[in-house]
């Protein structure tokens, strides 16, 4: 089918650190002259995603990422966590809880992002989460910044849940870790992906690590059959994007980020060509 | 952006792809399987060694073509696709339900085994 016009939207999913990949692709996309009609991200894309709706110059983007995401802000053990896990009964174990303190990102997420709401993003932007009491995935697109990236970023166990709008949400990779359906029910038919599987313990010597393990494991096979399905359904022209780091990145190698941000615009550059081609067709093909 | 040559390799076709599969391009090879099905050449192998990138237009394509190949009581089944290739039709879903091989020899061998 064709459409009269392209509207492009670009998802970016899960993945941590990694997921500054996608300011690489944007710059891959601007130099082919193709803008964005919206943004949709989840959990570390969230942040990217507000980034690039909010239009941040790279600079800033460097800046920001660097300010915001360092092993420091998961290092805080909640004070009382460990005895309600212990003893719940006890204790007062309650859906509200998390390992690690969550008062430092909340107070670099303020430091970056201020007061601004959705409404100050430049494009249409959406982040995703998940209804801790449903699992169904629960769309942001409204109201203060800062309360919907914490809740995108509840990463289970990590962070506690974060209440938003009388309902308690977790991190948006538990109902879709690259939510593509979103930009499909928002009208886009040109839709740029960027996924990131989550990667596999090495070696599997701690209960953590073994949690982690279970969790990737988990998070993978739903990340492959969520994609799946929106990429055989609809008629929406899906391009997946998934850089390939030849170097190990770390959830807090913030470091790497010029080269993370170098891999993504490697990996989109063929994309942004076909891309253009396909707009200047005149849309989905 | 995407050439298609077919050959008959005795009940077998092989549809040799090289290009990019995608929004522009998969509407080619529907077409040109379409025919080879029509013809009642339902056994066909698609060698994806020369395919760059598949959009999801692309595995809707092989999508469409494999379930009317199985529909005749033949098959699609692909052969040499690249690592970023594999990526994707992994991440889709595809390698799970399509037949892959190595090299287009051992995918049309597959058919009288």
């Amino acid at each position: 089918m064709t459409t009269p016009r392209g509207k492009v939207a670009l998802v970016i999913g899960s993945g941590g650190v990694k997921c500054a990949a996608a300011i690489g692709l944007q710059y891959a996309l601007a130099r082919a002259g193709i803008g964005l009609d919206m943004v949709v991200g989840c959990s570390g894309g969230a942040l990217y995603a507000a980034i690039a709706a909010l239009g941040f110059t790279p600079e800033e983007v460097h800046e920001k990422t660097l300010q915001l995401w360092t092993r420091e802000v998961t290092s805080t053990r909640r004070r009382g966590a460990r005895w309600q896990l212990l003893f719940p009964r006890l204790f007062g174990f309650s859906a509200e809880w998390g390992f690690r303190d969550d008062r430092l990102i909340l107070e670099r997420l303020r430091a970056a992002f201020g007061d601004r709401t959705f409404s100050d993003a430049r494009i249409p932007l959406y982040l995703t989460a998940t209804d801790f009491a449903t699992g169904e995935q629960v769309v942001l697109s409204s109201g203060p910044l800062v309360p919907a990236m914490r809740a995108s970023l509840a990463i289970p166990f990590i962070f506690a849940p974060y209440r938003v709008d009388d309902r308690l949400l977790v991190d948006g990779f538990l109902s879709d870790p690259l939510p593509v359906n979103v930009a499909i029910r928002e009208g886009a038919n040109i839709i740029v992906a960027m996924g990131f599987e989550s990667p596999y313990q090495r070696a599997i010597r701690t209960p953590a690590r073994f949690a982690f393990q279970v969790s990737s494991i988990m998070t993978n096979n739903l990340l492959k059959s969520r994609f799946a399905f929106h990429n055989a359904v609809h008629h929406a022209e899906v391009i997946l994007v998934v850089p390939e780091f030849a170097k190990r990145v770390g959830v807090f190698d913030t470091w790497q980020i010029p080269y993370v941000i170098e891999v993504g615009e490697r990996a989109a550059e063929p994309h942004a060509a076909y891309i253009r081609r396909l707009l200047d067709a005149g849309g989905t093909g | 952006m995407l050439a298609i040559e077919i050959e008959a390799r005795g009940a077998v076709t092989l549809v040799e792809i090289t290009g990019s599969l995608d929004g522009l391009t998969a509407g080619d090879l529907l077409e040109r399987c379409t025919a080879e099905l029509a013809r009642g050449r339902a056994s066909l192998v698609a060698g994806f060694g020369g395919v760059e990138y598949t959009s999801s237009a692309g595995l809707r394509v092989l999508l469409a073509v494999m379930k009317d190949a199985r529909a005749r009581e033949g098959d699609l089944r692909l052969a040499a696709v690249r690592p970023e290739v594999m990526r994707v039709l992994d991440l889709a879903g595809f390698s799970g339900i399509l037949k892959i091989y190595d090299d287009a020899e051992a995918a049309i061998a597959s058919f009288g085994a």
